[in-house]
Formats: structure tokens, sequence, C-alpha cells
């Protein structure tokens, strides 16, 4: 089993904060960001001593909770103070991006950092598209066009042009392409049927989240059967699993623990969005229709002491098949840092080493 | 929504000792168009073309209605019939667009008679092709799923007369040439006409590859993908084929200046 560090750029704000989203940009506090990033670099350094294959970023905006709007920025900046480490950007949220863009800068990135990035795409959460005015019920297509065009500016040799539905240029030709040929390890992030089959269909790898074993499995397995009826089969590192993992000195530590976690997001939309943007999004696991998650707290996948974290990541790896963890190890948005010290000592102590062979 | 090429209007005209059908329909610029192996069928694109150039979309001798063609023993033989079909309509210069088949005949046409051709549009063109690459056949339903990425959005195809299919294929056989044409790919390094050619990027007939070839040989060469297109392009995207189509007939390689305006409140 690889081992990914989720980094969410922990900005501990001096007073309390609106509890809304968006967020005011007015309650920022500059020196406590430039702090949080400050530290950032800290950590992952020892992220990286501790032995961790990757580091992710992601893209959120408009609150501190996730303080990346921009991953290919923070991807650039992490990629130039460690050394050794993988980053993963997972990733640019295609249908509000410019997909000509996102493959310059990916390739550019690739090649700045030796050829040491690792590329999610997806279609992004709800919420995120009230960010640039994007309609919800356009942005499936624009997930596909857009991942269809990234991947063939990355690979056409000839300047092209691209009459799309959603996108249009006359001329495309990258400079640089990726360091990492055709392009660096990608991945589609989704559960969703569309985004396993487009995975398939352009042999990339499957990327879910937050789901339980048997949620996300089946989002697998879907991909898996996907990829055979193209001729091939996934590599176990092609699957990678991002979870929330409360892990404590002991069980009971940490159940108690969990018993504490919030069950909303620390910053919520208005109940008419909500309900709105609940309406207009379709989601799904498979072909499975489920709910768009828009205000909840997000599940935890693996609680306890390390036996019993290493035995969930045991059957994580039966039931899932992931070959990659993808781990936040304290709730995102939480600004107490010592708890989540805590338990990176102790996964990098007790937890990292017995895992590698799972 | 009346059925693609209602207002085209049905013409014949003699080259070579052939009595050629065409269809034809709007005003200003001339476009010449040369068809599949599959024959002439008018789709969306040819409407929407239409409203822009004076279409000219000709059947080419042996195919669909026309008698059996046995005389025609090579593909530059049927490009020059048809810049002799053309003459006879007083088109002494043209915009000419081939589709699959039609884009080797097009390419010909236009290396034998660059002065005549202002500017020339490939439709996912069979003059470039892999080893072993075969032309769409056999029932309607077969053949739509080689044609389009999409056949569920599309109107079935009519069933083909099996004689009209056996003269067919005799002559698709005959005169389409080898998948790598020395002769021909020579004779496009110095072609002087600005060329677009365009791909589907769902194409399941022609590998949408075979695009950077043209590019390659081309000297003013211009590659287009069109997004979720199989290999009938004007039929399954016709509204972004014919933009982009429309746009370098006008304008040639200044096409690559976008005019798209981004204004939203003035």
């Amino acid at each position: 089993m690889k081992v990914s560090f989720f980094e969410t750029a922990r900005y501990r704000a001096p007073q309390a904060l609106p509890s809304e989203w968006p967020v005011p940009s007015g309650a920022y506090d500059p020196e406590t960001g430039a702090r949080a990033y400050r530290d950032m670099i800290a950590r992952l350094e020892y992220v990286e001593e501790l032995g961790f294959d990757w580091v992710s970023v992601s893209e959120h905006h408009y609150s501190p909770r996730i303080l990346t709007p921009a991953p290919i920025v923070s991807a650039s900046f992490i990629a130039a103070h460690l050394k050794k480490i993988k980053i993963a950007l997972l990733g640019p949220i295609v249908p509000q991006s410019n997909p000509v863009r996102v493959a310059e800068e990916i390739a550019m990135l690739d090649t700045l950092a030796q050829g040491r990035l690792v590329v999610g795409l997806l279609r992004g959460t709800t919420n995120e598209y009230l960010t640039y005015d994007l309609n919800p019920a356009e942005a499936r297509e624009r997930t596909d066009e857009g991942m269809e065009l990234i991947l063939r500016a990355w690979a056409e040799p000839q300047p092209f042009g691209w009459q799309g539905r959603h996108f249009q240029y006359r001329q495309v030709s990258i400079w640089p392409r990726p360091l990492q040929q055709p392009h660096p390890p990608t991945y589609a992030l989704g559960t969703s049927r569309e985004s396993c089959e487009f995975a398939a269909r352009n042999r990339l790898g499957c990327g879910v989240s937050y789901g339980s074993f048997e949620s996300v499995g089946r989002a697998t397995r879907y991909y898996r059967e996907q990829c055979a009826r193209y001729g091939w089969t996934p590599t176990p590192e092609q699957i990678v699993y991002r979870a929330n993992m409360l892990l404590a000195e002991t069980d009971d530590e940490a159940e108690a623990q969990f018993r504490q976690l919030p069950n909303q997001r620390p910053f919520t939309m208005r109940p008419g969005v909500t309900d709105a943007l609940n309406k207009l999004d379709s989601r799904n696991v498979a072909g499975q229709a489920r709910a768009p998650i828009v205000g909840g707290a997000l599940p935890t996948t693996f609680v306890g002491g390390p036996d019993t974290v290493v035995e969930q990541v045991r059957r994580c790896r039966d039931e899932v098949g992931a070959g990659v963890l993808d781990l936040s190890l304290h709730p995102p948005g939480s600004s107490d840092l010592d708890p989540l010290m805590r338990a990176l000592d102790l996964f990098g102590a007790k937890v990292l080493p017995r895992i590698r062979d799972v | 929504m009346s059925a693609p090429g209602t207002d085209f209007r049905e013409g014949y005209v003699e080259a070579d000792g052939f009595r050629v059908r065409y269809m034809e329909a709007g005003q200003g610029a001339p476009l010449v168009h040369l068809h599949g192996a599959g024959g002439l069928r008018l789709t969306p694109a040819h409407d929407l073309l239409a409203r822009r150039f004076r279409v000219v979309a000709f059947e080419m001798p042996g195919f669909g209605l026309s008698a059996e063609n046995t005389k025609t023993r090579s593909m530059p033989e049927l490009a020059s019939t048809m810049a002799r079909a053309a003459q006879a309509l007083a088109l002494d210069t043209f915009n000419l667009m081939g589709t699959s088949f039609g884009g080797k005949t097009a390419l010909w046409l236009a290396a034998q008679a660059p002065e005549r051709v202002s500017a020339l549009i490939l439709e996912a063109p069979a003059a470039i092709r892999p080893e072993g690459t075969e032309p769409p056949s056999g029932t309607p339903e077969e053949m739509a799923r080689r044609l389009y990425a999409h056949p569920e959005r599309q109107p079935a195809l009519p069933a083909v007369d099996p004689a009209v299919r056996a003269k067919t294929q005799a002559l698709v056989k005959r005169l389409r040439g080898p998948g790598r044409d020395a002769d021909l790919e020579e004779r496009l390094r110095a072609l002087p006409t600005p060329t677009l050619v365009l791909f589907g990027t769902l194409d399941s007939v022609i590998p949408p590859s075979m695009g950077r070839i043209y590019k390659d040989l081309i000297p003013g060469c211009h590659l287009v993908f069109v997004y979720d297109a199989g290999h009938a392009i004007g039929a399954e995207r016709p509204e972004a084929f014919v933009e982009v189509v429309g746009d370098f007939v006008e304008r040639h390689e200044a096409f690559v200046i976008s005019r798209a305006e981004t204004v939203i409140h003035p």
C-alpha cells in the first residue's frame, strides 16, 4: 500500500469566523495565512521524512477550511521545497478551468518537479460551481470534454484546433510537454459511472473518496469491469482512495474523539442555496444515484488505535482494491494542529511500516 | 425540422461523357462538395453551409443513381472529371470540400488544378489510411455504427439497393488506391492551397491520428478535431463543423484569429 498525505494548509483563525460560505474575505488575516503556508511546508518536510509516497492538494474556494484555491500554485510551491515525495495534484476542477491552460501548467510543473507529478482530474464538488458561476447542469459535459482536450493537448504532436461543445480553440500546441511521457500518472476522480468509464476508456487511474468501503468498492469494481471491457487491467496503484482517518493510541481514545467530531462542515451555504443546488446536481456511484454532499461533514472511514487501523487498511485493500491511500489525519478545517501532529507521529511509527506490505 | 437537403434542387451536367447529377442550394462563394464512398447524402451541414455559400454537391459518376462507371481507371482521372463538371457549371474557381473517399478526389483535384481551388476542406479524408482500413459496409445498422459516434441520435440510414452497392464497391476498390500513395503525397508537399483537415475525435473508420500526417505534408494545412463526432462529422456535429468550415472558407489561415464576442452586458 502506498500512502499519500492530504495537505489542506491549516489556517488557524485568530478569532471566531462567520460560519457561512462564502466566508467574507474581510475576515481573512494575512499574517495568519502566511503562517499557515510556512507551517504547511514544515509539516510536509516531516511528512516526507516519515516516508509518505505522495502529498496531495485539492481545489477549494472562498473559505479557510482548505486554503488551496489554486492547486497548481500549491503544488508548485510544495514541489520546490520538497525533494523526493511525489506531488499529487488532485486536482484542477476541470469544468471551471481552461483545459489548455491546465494541460500547459501540468506539463510545466511535471517538468519543473523532475517528473514527480501525479494528476487527478475531476468534476468537483457541488458548491465549488458557485465560485466562477458555472451552471451545475453543464458540469458533467464540460468535465468530459475538458479532460479529453487535456489528454489530447499532452499527446498531439501537431498544432490542432478543437471544435467542442463547450470549448473551442483554433490552435493548440503546448510547450513544454510533460516530462513523464505520454503524461504523468493521471486519475479520473469520482465514483460516477461516467468518471469510471472515462478512466477505463482512456487508460487512466480511478480515484474515489470518503464513501464506505462498500460504496467506493462498487465504483472501483465497476471501473475494473470497464477496463476489462477495453482490454486492459489497472494496477493497484491506479486506484486511489481518499479518506479521513482518526488514529489514536488506543481504540477507546479514538472512539471518544470520533464522537466529538462535528456533523456539519464548518462553513455552510444558506439553506435556500443548498436545496436548490441539490436539485440541480446529479451524482451516482457506478450508475446508482446518490445524494450530493453539500453541507454535511465528510465521513471518517478509519477509526481506531494502530492495530485496528492496520486491519481496516487491509480490509480496504481487499474490498476497494486501492493501492494508494490519500489520508486526512485530522478533519480539514480544524485549526487545532496538535492532534494532527500527534496522529502523524503515531501513523509514521506504528501504522505506516505495517501497511507497506498490505 | 425538415429533412436535410429540402432546399436543394437537382441538376445534371455533362463531363467526360458522364451525365453528372448534382444538388445545389444557396448563394455566395461557390463550395463544391465531393461525397464519400457511400455516395451523395445531404446532411444538416449542407443546409447550414447553403445559408452562407452556393453549395454544389456532386454525385460522382458510378455512385448512387448514376449509371455504372467502368470507364474511370484512377483517382486522378475521377478528379479531372469532377474539375470538368465544375467547369460545366461555369465554376472557374471554387472552394472544394471532400468527404472521406471524396477527400482523396478533392486532394487530387487541387493538386492538378491548384489555381481553381481557393480553399480545400477535407472531412475525415481517406487519402491516408492505416493498412487494412475498409470503408463501412453491411446492413444500415452496421453502417451507422461505423459512421457515427452516436448512431442512436441519427435518423436511420436507408437500405442500399444491392445492385447500387455492388457497382459502387467495385468502383471504390478500383479508385481508392493504397493507404499511403507516394505519388499523391509528393504533390501534397507542394500544394499551395489553404487546407483544413477535420476529424471527429471518435472516428472509427479512419483513426483521427491520420490528421497529423496531412498537417505534416501540406504546407498550409490546419488540423481540427471535432469533439464527440465519428466519421460523419457533418451529420453528427453540423453546427460545430459548419462554424469552422465557413470561417476557414471565408478567411483562410486568418481563421485562427477569434471573432467571438465575449461582452456580456454592454
